[in-house]
């Protein structure tokens, strides 16, 4: 939209006249990103949040389905840091379980969007032709239809399970990416060292492969590192709503759902776990943000 | 002798960078008679457009004037309040700059944003306004005024949103025009015409221009007085002729030696500038030039050279001049321009040059 | 440019067919009936497949509903025997319209301003203030701030309020007053309006230093019309450009809060009707929220060639 303009006066100035060593675009990004304070604690909640996730594969303070270790709607206590829900269940234990799937639906939805998004993005901007307008036209078309309604009537359908949260998530978010795949596609197969491996016999594949898919990298990584805050955010809903993965998993989501109905008397059952998914939101949020300042190759001043 | 349109005196403008101060405008000092052409000439980043920008108070953050005097009929402009230097802007001193297309706002009709600038500065009913803006685009010489006027800048040729540009610029009748880089982003032929224009409105109108570029052979076509800056200052200044014919700072004269010129003998090469220009956070000590400047001496290396005039109504910053240059260091049958080429004078146990063979091997991939 | 839009419109009613083929498929392809709670067996519930029409092959079903619903005729409930659908969809289609335009102008009214704001003050304690609550705005899930928001207006401030969050089941006129529809209005926009405040607020940073506001400043305007008409009306392009997707984002989180309010729309009754397995209801929902994401596309990139008219279709 912004039309390219000549480099101002004092733009010009600063760039042409400051002969500096210049580090290559990751390094300044990194050296960059860790300036970024709010990234950087980011990440480390990230981190911590793993390790929660890791360590209830194997321990958690209670087991997470028992029911009546702790008076129904306790509060916070000594033995239940953040005290039980409306059957007793220990609800530390149960939000870190919920650590796992969040996690987990995050990051693997984040993989197949990845996946179909760039293998659909690369082939339609770089074949175009009736190729891209058939591709143009389905991403057109699932761009046109709800996508909360959309999962929301493939889990009805499909049954719930984790498999197809995890699939109706994916199926409502990959074009995004392959929207922005397609139009890096488009412009990076312009540039010269394109033509050049053209011209020197290279397959197709390896041109994309090698040559326009390393290039785009940047924008891509950023926009799937959204992904991950939607998905999560998406299962929260399907599990609020009641559609998502079953019970007695213990989402977020689900738990929270419990405790809208106990909201006078505990509202504990609500807070802790719109606290766990707000907070983790926010540090993908945050974190996409700081990669995306990083790693913008335009200059903000 | 009338009094000048401008005078600016001692102009400083500096950037607040993260990597430090950068020193882009110092010391510049020149005058505009009423009606005068003006060339400011350079190389990018030698802060010609800084100045211009700094005439009109146009500079943003981290960049600021921080000493000077501009005076423009009896005023000093760093001295205004803002309301006072928007009065001024577009009405008594115009604008136009190098791309016409990024600096015309997209959206907006061309018409709109021509009636738009003497709006700002006239109470003159709507429909006066409009036939003007329609006569303004006559005068620029676009064709089918009438019509065009209704058109968007991408609907334009280069050429003509240039001169819908200028046409926005004179529409109040400035005293002085300021011109930066207008043709640069146009072909040639095109180049030619905007210039005979410019040339025109010069006469008719009788407002003073100032033409920024990096292209001598415009400011040879357009100008009758030209000054050269280089590294943020005012290295020679004096009439086009006279320069042309006789440069007296090593710049100008490297600068008038690399261009090529149909009348030259086909066999001298064409002798470029070697090096780059100074970084200007961390500038050299003595003479900007010296890394680069084939005749220098001992005490370009030390003390800053001052401006003085070197011949009538010429001057110069030079401790050694190309008068001397060519008295005693061959400078008419020179083939190695090298630093220091000339004079065989080369620093020693002083400052540590900027090396130019090593900035060029660190230059961006 | 007609052209275009006739293209859009056939795009749009194709897009409904499918849309609604699948669904229809996949509601019926679903293990057991509408009737299976009621206890009915045998004989009885022979006949009452047969009355609806339930035993037909699924193409022909597919076949009679496509074909009345493009006269205006949903069809009838199976839960509420008999009833019409099409007036009680119509009626909640406004209802969930007055919400969804409410959301919508906090979204833009809101989203906009605040975004203009910080990048007119960049980098100071306003930019940060506005910027961090943003990113809250569009990380807390709404149904959070939605059950927050009943929490505090339609409970602890019960006696203030006159417990007016709480919403009848059943509906007669227009819906709401300013008021009531206010609270699940905000709560709906906040995710929306954060959005278009980044967006905003990115885009006027990027015009801001564009050369043609430098020509605007050095044409001596007022620096309230350089930043308005200069600045912001370039600005909001990118915004327009995304303003489909957060349409859709209010439609699909007004299923959400009409749940939590009570508010009787289309998202409620989308979400009873899965759950009683009124499948006809579900369809039907589902056809017009089809519809309607299909127009309101179309509105926006309308709307794209107003604001930018080097757009020509």
């Amino acid at each position: 939209m912004a039309v390219v303009a000549a480099p101002r006066a004092d733009q010009e100035f600063i760039s042409s006249t400051v002969v500096r060593e210049q580090a290559s675009l990751w390094r300044d990004g990194l050296r960059r990103l860790r300036r970024n304070r709010l990234a950087l604690v980011s990440a480390v909640y990230l981190i911590l949040l793993a390790i929660v996730a890791l360590v209830a594969l194997v321990w958690t303070p209670y087991p997470t389905s028992a029911i009546g270790v702790a008076p129904i709607y306790s509060g916070p206590s000594g033995s239940h840091l953040l005290g039980a829900d409306e059957l007793g269940r220990d609800l530390l234990s149960r939000l870190m379980a919920g650590a796992q799937i969040s996690l987990a639906v995050g990051l693997l939805s984040a993989a197949i969007v990845l996946g179909i998004g760039v293998v659909v993005g690369l082939t339609a901007g770089y074949f175009r032709g009736w190729v891209d307008g058939v591709i143009s036209t389905v991403i057109n078309i699932f761009y046109g239809i709800p996508a909360l309604l959309v999962a929301l009537l493939m889990v009805t359908v499909l049954g719930r399970s984790f498999t197809n949260v995890v699939i109706a998530i994916s199926a409502t978010v990959w074009m995004d990416v392959a929207r922005l795949v397609r139009g890096q596609t488009l412009s990076l197969r312009e540039r010269e060292y394109v033509e050049a491996a053209r011209a020197s016999g290279a397959r197709n594949l390896k041109i994309l492969f090698g040559h326009i898919l390393p290039n785009a990298l940047g924008p891509i990584i950023v926009a799937v590192t959204f992904v991950i805050p939607s998905a999560i955010l998406f299962e929260a809903f399907l599990s609020y709503l009641g559609v998502g993965i079953p019970p007695p998993t213990p989402t977020w989501g689900a738990i929270a759902s419990e405790g809208v109905q106990a909201l006078r008397l505990s509202p504990h059952i609500l807070l802790f776990p719109s606290l766990a998914l707000s907070l983790t939101l926010l540090a993908f949020n945050f974190l996409g943000d700081g990669l995306r300042d990083a790693f913008d190759p335009r200059q903000k001043r | 002798m009338t009094r000048p349109l401008l005078e600016v005196r001692d102009l400083n403008t500096h950037f607040f960078t993260d990597d430090g101060e950068v020193k882009a405008v110092r010391g510049v000092s020149f005058n505009v008679q009423p009606g005068e052409t003006v060339g400011i000439v350079g190389e990018s980043g030698c802060g010609k457009s800084v100045t211009a920008m700094s005439l009109l108070g146009l500079v943003q953050r981290p960049g600021r004037v921080v000493h000077g005097e501009i005076i423009f009929k009896g005023q000093d402009l760093l001295k205004l309040n803002k309301k006072e230097l928007r009065n001024i802007r577009g009405r008594d001193i115009a604008m136009i700059f190098q791309d016409p297309l990024s600096s015309l706002n997209p959206v907006l009709r061309i018409g709109f944003q021509i009636n738009e600038a003497m709006r700002a500065h006239n109470k003159i009913p709507r429909r006066d306004i409009s036939r003007r803006g329609i006569d303004l685009l006559k005068q620029v010489r676009v064709p089918d005024a009438e019509h065009r006027i209704k058109d968007f800048p991408h609907q334009f040729s280069g050429g003509m949103r240039q001169r819908a540009m200028i046409a926005m610029g004179l529409s109040n009748k400035p005293d002085l025009l300021i011109a930066d880089e207008p043709t640069t982003a146009l072909d040639v032929t095109v180049q030619a015409q905007i210039l005979e224009l410019l040339r025109d409105l010069n006469e008719q109108t009788g407002a003073a221009i100032i033409l920024i570029t990096h292209n001598l052979g415009i400011v040879a076509g357009l100008c009758r007085r030209v000054l050269v800056m280089y590294a943020g200052e005012i290295v020679e200044q004096g009439p086009v002729e006279q320069i042309f014919d006789s440069p007296q700072h090593p710049y100008t004269w490297s600068l008038l030696r690399s261009v090529p010129r149909i009348d030259s003998d086909r066999q001298e090469r064409l002798l470029s500038i070697e090096g780059l220009p100074p970084d200007l956070i961390d500038l050299p000590v003595g003479c900007k030039f010296n890394p680069r400047c084939p005749f220098r001496v001992e005490r370009c290396f030390t003390e800053p050279p001052v401006i003085e005039e070197v011949a009538a109504d010429q001057q110069a910053a030079c401790w050694v001049t190309m008068k001397r240059a060519y008295e005693d260091m061959n400078a008419a049958t020179i083939e190695d321009t090298s630093p220091g080429a000339a004079s065989g004078v080369h620093p020693r146990g002083l400052r540590p040059e900027a090396d130019p063979t090593a900035a060029l091997a660190e230059s961006p991939q | 440019m007609l052209i275009y839009i006739g293209q859009r419109v056939l795009l749009i009613a194709f897009t409904v067919l499918v849309v609604s083929f699948v669904v229809f498929l996949g509601i019926h392809s679903l293990p057991g009936n509408t009737f299976v709670n009621e206890r009915v067996r045998g004989a009885s519930l022979a006949l009452l497949l047969h009355e609806y029409g339930l035993d037909r092959p699924v193409l022909v079903q597919y076949w009679d509903f496509i074909s009345h619903a493009v006269q205006g005729n949903f069809g009838v409930s199976l839960v509420n025997r008999g009833e019409p659908i099409t007036p009680i969809v119509l009626r909640e289609l406004s209802v969930s319209a007055e919400l969804g335009g409410a959301a919508l102008v906090i979204t833009i009214g809101m989203g906009v301003l605040f975004g203009v704001i910080a990048a007119l003050r960049q980098n100071t304690w306003v930019d940060y203030v506005l910027t961090t609550f943003a990113i809250i705005g569009y990380s807390v899930p709404s149904f959070v701030i939605a059950s927050l928001f009943v929490l505090i207006f339609g409970i602890w401030l019960f006696d203030v309020t006159g417990g007016s969050f709480y919403y009848p089941l059943t509906w007669d006129g227009t819906y709401g007053t300013l008021i009531e529809l206010s609270v699940p209005a905000v709560a709906l926009g906040l995710f929306t309006s954060s959005l278009v405040a980044r967006i905003t607020r990115a885009s006027m940073l990027d015009v801001i230093h564009q050369d043609y506001v430098r020509t605007a400043r050095a044409k001596g305007l007022k620096n309230s019309v350089v930043v308005v008409r200069h600045a912001l009306r370039n600005a909001l392009i990118p915004v327009t450009s995304v303003l489909g997707p957060l349409i859709i984002s209010i439609i699909t989180g007004s299923v959400v809060i009409e749940n939590i309010f009570g508010i009787p729309g289309l998202g409620k009754e989308f979400i009873n009707s899965i759950l009683s397995h009124d499948y006809n209801v579900t369809v039907a929902v589902f056809t017009m929220y089809a519809l309607l994401v299909g127009v309101a596309n179309l509105a926006v990139d309308l709307a794209y060639t107003v604001i930018d008219p080097r757009i020509r279709y």
